[in-house]
């Protein structure tokens, strides 16, 4: 069984006179960004599957194509299992276009991109969703390439409750995940 | 007391000779002293084997570019590379970042780069290094 992350979200109401508390997980939050097609990847998108997601940019000097090629092993695994798909989102949309994007993902050798969907949009939204993912991106013109972000690779459930944190520049954390999300498949659906 | 050292000394000397073998034999090899610089610097992009990432990232392993240019390797670790290149008949475009280490680890990285992918057995030296810096485009 893996952990739930996120804090709890509690609503009261009333019933029969009383006052009770519900509990519910946090899930991510609705978004909408565009792939490396030009299509529309949002919260319905990743409706009904496991997904993982990192953050990243194309011309990241420093800990990205490491994770790239890491994150490679979990797309060759689910290749042929649509319950599974990638999110990588670019912190750096203004230079990021879907051709430039495409380009990456082609280089990458991605024939598939419903499975690994490389994602731009409005910077603040980008950083917004990095938020609701509890992991930190930022600009920083200190830093290799103008951008920080965290090497995290999240997995995100079914319901797009968080259920893992895994560094993306580690083979072994990495192999990791791809125990886990065989977990999550194994997992009874409410 | 002569006689002593006579026969210590000679012993002294098989005993040393034999925990070195013996060091040889347990850790498989002698450390290349550029390894551990190579798999800090160089490993997350070219990776451990040297394989490079698909098209993203050019691989090591016999690249003829780095051998046609193997004078012009410190300068593209001081400064990056910043333009297309052509690796074994394949286009590359990432850039790669400049890498802040001194002339010695720079010359250890090269030469293990050399012996290990470029199957090459010229040795360079940290002048050669601080010579090459000298003279960067």
């Amino acid at each position: 069984m893996l952990p739930v992350y996120g804090t709890k979200i509690y609503t009261s109401k009333v019933v029969d006179g009383n006052e009770v508390i519900d509990s519910a997980d946090y899930t991510i939050p609705p978004f909408s960004f565009v792939n490396q097609d030009s299509v529309v990847v949002n919260n319905e998108t990743v409706k009904g599957k496991i997904y993982v997601a990192d953050f990243f940019f194309t011309s990241c000097p420093s800990i990205c194509p490491k994770m790239k090629k890491e994150m490679l092993r979990v797309y060759e695994k689910y290749k042929a299992n649509n319950e599974v798909i990638i999110l990588s989102f670019s912190i750096d949309p203004a230079r990021d276009t879907v051709a430039r994007l495409k380009n990456y993902s082609g280089k990458l050798g991605l024939e598939n991109s419903s499975k690994w969907h490389m994602l731009t949009g409005e910077k603040d939204s980008i950083y917004a969703i990095a938020a609701s993912f509890l992991v930190s991106a930022a600009e920083d013109p200190n830093a290799p390439g103008g951008h920080v972000h965290s090497g995290n690779f999240i997995l995100v459930d079914k319901q797009s409750r968080l259920r893992g944190y895994y560094d993306g520049t580690k083979t072994e954390s990495v192999d990791k995940l791809l125990g886990d999300i065989d977990i999550l498949l194994q997992e009874k659906q409410p | 007391m002569k006689k002593l050292i006579r026969y210590l000394a000679p012993l002294t000397i098989v005993l040393i000779a034999a925990i070195f073998i013996y060091n040889i034999v347990t850790n498989g090899y002698i450390q290349h002293p550029g390894k551990t610089s190579y798999q800090k610097e160089c490993a997350q992009c070219h990776g451990d084997k040297g394989e490079g990432i698909k098209s993203l990232i050019p691989p090591l392993i016999d690249a003829d570019f780095a051998i046609q240019n193997i004078d012009s390797i410190p300068c593209w670790i001081k400064n990056g590379l910043n333009h297309p290149i052509t690796v074994n008949g394949k286009l590359y475009d990432q850039p790669m970042y400049p890498i802040s280490i001194d002339e010695i680890q720079t010359a250890n990285i090269i030469n293990y780069i050399s012996r290990e992918f470029l199957k090459n057995k010229t040795e360079v030296n940290s002048a050669w290094v601080k010579e090459k810096w000298n003279n960067c485009p």
